[in-house]
């Protein structure tokens, strides 16, 4: 047995139309052991595949030297050449053709072991690396996820079925990595950073692999620039700044993805590269976000990278990692990016399906050990890097769904302890119209503070305390019947604060209008409008303010921040407005009686 | 030296065959060269035919089988002494500070070592004061003891480790050691920025293998900063501080690669060496007659489960345990310490004195009441209560808001500067709400201030404000 598996191994194979010459074949051992430090025996097998050429297969590794071979070489040099270079081509392809020779590479073989549930195992490919795409027959992709002794096993970016048992594989010498470049800016790809959208192939800049080491420690500067959402919720008391990861946490149905959309439209102007990133979903909801961002001009500044739920699971693994290194293109040319992942516990999902499929053992909820890995390593290379490394940052947004509420849950609480803090929506509150439905007592930003302009911070100065104290009133009061009129007081203005903070969709606010609603509220003004009417009050009052006051809105755009005299006479115009409000309804309850 | 091969790579954990059974020993440390640069594994199992098991401490990408790997019969070691202070490290105690390289000739100590022996062991039973009222006054920590920091996530463990540091590292006049394992990056970068800042940065060296290295980092980083530690007490015999944020995500590391070593799972998942291998760290962190190491430790207790293996084995090495619960930080009350479910081993009155002993306890004990009678506050009212029963809610009430405390590392968010109260006043104060010569001030008086004259001043104030409001 042993000298028969000997034999095999020393063995090596010629195919091709015609039998060589014994001379021929002298040639090819003499390279053979050469090249191997091996005796080999030559076997010529007859093969009418490749007119003109020959193919030699010494162990896993394969010399092709057929016409298909050669042409496929020579395209591969000009596809390098026009990678490189853009403009005028013509004349370097003209001098790579005078140069180019065709050579005899050595190429491994792999061969295809098992197959099924998106995972392939392969023997051969002795040199493929850890995290190495593999190219199968057919065009799938596959990344190395286990090296054993005698095989190996990868996750298939693709239909398993279009893969056999005996088929060939090839060593592509790249990690997993996804095209980088300015032309990305517009385009919905997939995971491989492949244009799906249908407006044609995208010039990249380089090749960037999905997992790259997070910023260092000393790479990094404290979060200090905000990042405005255009929500006056969480503008005024969870301000996010650039740099942070802010959780975006509640059950289905509750606004999520909507807050996470009218912040990228806030960007607008602002200089801000933004990438979606849908993992799991439904192919159409995407696609109606798309259209929705198309509409309202944001896609000149948005990349969507979508791995939608028929998408085979390695592709919803990889594309938060891939969208990831997207922005890391950005960032490190000193840009500032803001990245969004719809949702990440659709992605512990697949990553739970990948990980059973590969027999490593389930721990809590059935989630293998290292999930909390897996998002820690995703969410720390979002940073706001050292003016020394280019200042640029990438703001994260990732979005987890929970079941009935229940924040505790083991990947909710994972990703809240990776996070710089979170947005906790709630469904009683968005059904009773309370929309952004934020909970202002569980939702914190640990770092934006620091973050928000001075202006901001003075005009929402005391607002999440009141709101809290409204709270406990509510609580304290929902059972009495009489209530004083201190007590109703104040609870007419805790709604009427929780009134202001209602906001529509796709309706964004500027920092002005932000300063002016809550300098107002916060004093009082609107304490005896109709809380159905505080949205079309405010909306006049800020418009009032900003032609009789323009001097305000220029001094916050100017300095950040919000001097005594423009407090008051902010103060001054909304009471002015009031007056005028108040004058204009006066009549018409007369005119229906 | 000697050389080996991969043979298997499956995640963290590789398999390299020695040949002529020259096998490096388990715990030694491996090296492969990758691209250029060195990686590091460490020996964890001889699996027979010559071949050990190991973990990387890097990232697996690009390598390929058939790699070679040398042994030179060492296992990780680290840099120790004076040169390590002011200094930021990774687990392989490489300086990521940015600065010059540690010079050859310092000294460096292998990360595994043995715990002191039984007869080396030092009681602790002198308390540390650290200026935050509920602490010293409920949870006294022991000078050379083992304190744990409980809670969630997002209740405020970080915070209050970094207020102790703020308190306690820069009062004390030795050296600290503080230890990221697993935590944000953002934060050793804020720690890092603060230290040298206040300028304690020259009596503390930082280690950190933070969570986006890979699990093999997150579960050698915590003794690579102890064996620093160790080395200030036995041989320089100095009472060191050692900071640890999170002990947690060791276990969790441990866990990460224990399925993919062919270990058995155990409950909820973790590795069934889980409670072997808390010990070994644990025992480890201790003080010795040579010299003390007072510690603190965050424990992050997942999906808010206090039963979870991790913490649950994590709560018998610990000397004192301060609980932090969401349910205290949703009401605003900072630190968020759960009074009633927090304890320490020296409260006792030969420790801490007699007077101390029975404040802390009656503070205890109209909290206790207090809870109880919650329920039939909610059912009934207030108004349905005994009189005596009234004053216990009240004076609990104030005792909840005096428990709360403005913090220094808080100020950028809390806009409030953070207060350093001495344990006497702290021991006055609650001794003056329990006896009742309290009772006249208003509850909001009581929140977020420092002493109980603080309290009265504030109770002042609020009076001024609202006669002037009256008039106007």
């Amino acid at each position: 047995m042993a000298d028969r598996k000997t034999d095999r191994e020393n063995q090596a194979f010629l195919y091709s139309a015609q039998k060589p010459s014994p001379a021929r074949i002298a040639q090819f051992t003499a390279f053979l052991n050469k090249k191997y430090q091996k005796e080999y025996t030559l076997v010529w097998v007859e093969d009418h595949s490749m007119p003109g050429g020959f193919c030699l297969k010494a162990g896993s590794d394969v010399y092709n030297w057929t016409a298909e071979n050669r042409l496929s070489q020579l395209q591969e040099s000009w596809d390098t050449i026009a990678a490189q270079n853009s403009g005028n081509v013509i004349p370097l392809l003209r001098d790579s053709l005078k140069t180019w020779t065709p050579e005899a590479i050595a190429e491994e073989l792999g061969t295809v072991r098992t197959v099924g549930d998106g995972i392939a195992t392969v023997t051969g490919l002795d040199s493929a690396a850890y995290g190495e795409i593999l190219l199968f027959d057919g065009g799938v992709r596959g990344m190395v996820q286990e090296l054993r002794r005698d095989y190996l096993g990868c996750i298939l970016f693709g239909d398993d079925a279009e893969i056999e048992e005996g088929s060939t594989v090839r060593r592509t010498g790249k990690t997993a990595g996804v095209p980088v470049g300015n032309a990305f800016v517009g385009r919905v790809i997939n995971a491989l950073g492949a244009p799906i959208d249908g407006a044609g192939p995208i010039k990249a800049d380089g090749y960037l692999p999905v997992e790259n080491p997070a910023p260092g420690i000393i790479d990094r500067q404290p979060v200090n620039k905000p990042m405005e959402t255009g929500l006056l919720a969480i503008d005024s008391m969870f301000p996010i700044g650039r740099g942070q990861r802010e959780l975006i946490i509640g059950d289905r149905q509750t606004g999520k993805t909507a807050i996470a959309l009218d912040t990228i439209l806030n960007q607008k102007g602002k200089d801000v590269i933004c990438i979606y990133v849908a993992i799991g979903q439904k192919a159409s909801s995407v696609a109606q976000l798309v259209e929705n961002l198309r509409r309202r001009g944001a896609m000149d500044y948005t990349i969507v990278v979508c791995a939608t739920a028929s998408d085979a699971t390695p592709m919803q693994y990889i594309a938060p990692y891939a969208g990831t290194s997207i922005g890391e293109y950005f960032m490190h040319q000193g840009k500032d990016v803001l990245i969004v992942y719809d949702d990440l516990s659709k992605h512990a999902i697949a990553y739970r399906e990948l990980s059973l499929l590969l027999e490593r053992s389930p721990g809590r909820e059935a989630y293998p050990g290292d999930v909390f890995y897996l998002h820690s390593r995703l969410l720390e290379r979002s940073a706001h890097l050292s003016d020394a490394c280019g200042g640029g940052s990438m703001t994260a947004l990732p979005i987890v769904e929970t079941q009935g509420g229940d924040i505790s849950a083991y990947i909710p609480t994972n990703i809240i302890s990776i996070t710089d803090g979170q947005l906790f929506l709630e469904s009683d509150l968005f059904f009773s119209g309370q929309r952004p439905a934020v909970n202002v007592g569980l939702s914190v930003s640990r770092v934006g503070g620091d973050a928000q302009t001075k202006a901001m911070k003075k005009a929402a100065g005391t607002l999440r305390l009141e709101l809290a104290q409204y709270r406990e009133m509510e609580v304290f009061t929902q059972f009495a019947s009489d209530l004083d009129e201190a007590t109703q007081a104040q609870l007419t203005y805790g709604q009427g604060l929780m009134q202001m903070l209602r906001q529509k969709q796709y309706h964004p606010k500027s920092q002005f209008e932000q300063v002016v609603t809550l300098v107002a509220a916060l004093g009082h003004v609107m304490q005896e409008v109709p809380r159905a009417e505080i949205g079309s009050f405010i909306d006049g009052m800020t418009a009032h303010v900003a032609s009789e006051k323009s001097f305000v809105r220029q001094e916050i755009a100017r300095t950040g921040d919000l001097s005594a005299e423009s407090r008051s006479a902010i103060l001054a115009a909304a009471k002015d407005y009031l007056k005028q409000w108040k004058a204009s309804r006066a009549p018409q309850p007369k005119a229906a009686q | 030296m000697t050389t080996g091969k991969i043979v298997e790579i499956s995640g963290p954990v590789v398999d390299v065959q020695f040949e002529n059974g020259q096998i490096p020993k388990i715990r030694e440390a491996l090296t492969v060269s990758v691209e250029g640069k060195q990686r590091v594994m460490e020996v964890v199992e001889h699996i027979g035919g010559d071949t050990v098991r190991c973990v990387m401490l890097a990232e697996s990408e690009h390598l390929v089988r058939g790699m070679e790997v040398t042994a030179d019969g060492k296992g990780i070691t680290v840099p120790v002494g004076t040169c390590t202070l002011g200094r930021m490290f990774n687990v392989l105690g490489e300086p990521i500070d940015g600065g010059a390289p540690i010079p050859d000739t310092e000294k460096r100590w292998e990360i595994h070592r043995k715990a002191p022996s039984f007869e080396d062991q030092r009681p602790a039973v002198e308390i540390l004061e650290t200026g935050i009222k509920v602490i010293d006054l409920l949870v006294p920590y022991p000078k050379g003891g083992k304190i744990g920091l409980f809670g969630g996530a997002g209740v405020g463990k970080t915070v209050l480790i970094q207020e102790l540091i703020h308190n306690v590292a820069m009062e004390h006049g030795g050296y600290s050691i503080f230890t990221g394992v697993g935590e944000r990056s953002r934060e050793g970068n804020d720690l890092w920025t603060e230290m040298r800042e206040s300028g304690v940065a020259d009596k503390t060296a930082l280690v950190f293998g933070q969570m986006n290295e890979s699990p093999g980092v997150r579960m050698r980083v915590a003794l690579s900063g102890l064996t620093m530690a160790e080395y200030f007490r036995d041989e320089e015999h100095k009472d060191v501080l050692l900071f640890i944020d999170n002990i947690f995500r060791f276990v969790q590391a441990g866990s990460e690669v224990s399925t993919l070593l062919g270990r058995m799972p155990s409950a909820v998942g973790y590795q069934p060496t889980l409670a072997s291998e808390m010990g070994s760290l644990q025992e480890r962190i201790t003080s010795t007659r040579s010299g003390s190491v007072t510690s603190v430790q965050a424990v992050y207790v997942p999906a808010d489960d206090l039963t979870d293996p991790a913490p649950a084995t994590t709560f018998s090495h610990l000397d004192a345990m301060t609980v932090l619960s969401r349910k205290i930080a949703e009401q605003g009350i900072y630190p968020a310490v759960d009074p009633l479910a927090s304890s320490s081993r020296i409260l006792e009155a030969d420790i801490v004195g007699e007077e101390h002993y029975e404040v802390a306890r009656k503070v205890q004990e109209i909290l206790q009441k207090y809870n109880e009678l919650q329920d039939i506050i909610a059912i009934l009212g207030m108004d349905e209560l005994s009189d005596e029963d009234k004053l216990t809610v009240t004076r609990a009430r104030k005792i909840q808001r005096f428990l709360s405390q403005p913090m220094h590392v808080a100020e950028k968010f809390t806009g409030m500067p953070g207060i350093y109260v001495p344990l006497a006043e702290t021991v006055r104060g609650f001794k003056a709400i329990v006896d009742g010569l309290m009772d006249e001030y208003p509850e909001a008086a009581f929140y977020n201030v420092g002493t109980i004259d603080d309290v009265v001043k504030r109770a002042a104030q609020m009076k001024a404000e609202e006669s002037a409001k009256e008039k106007a």
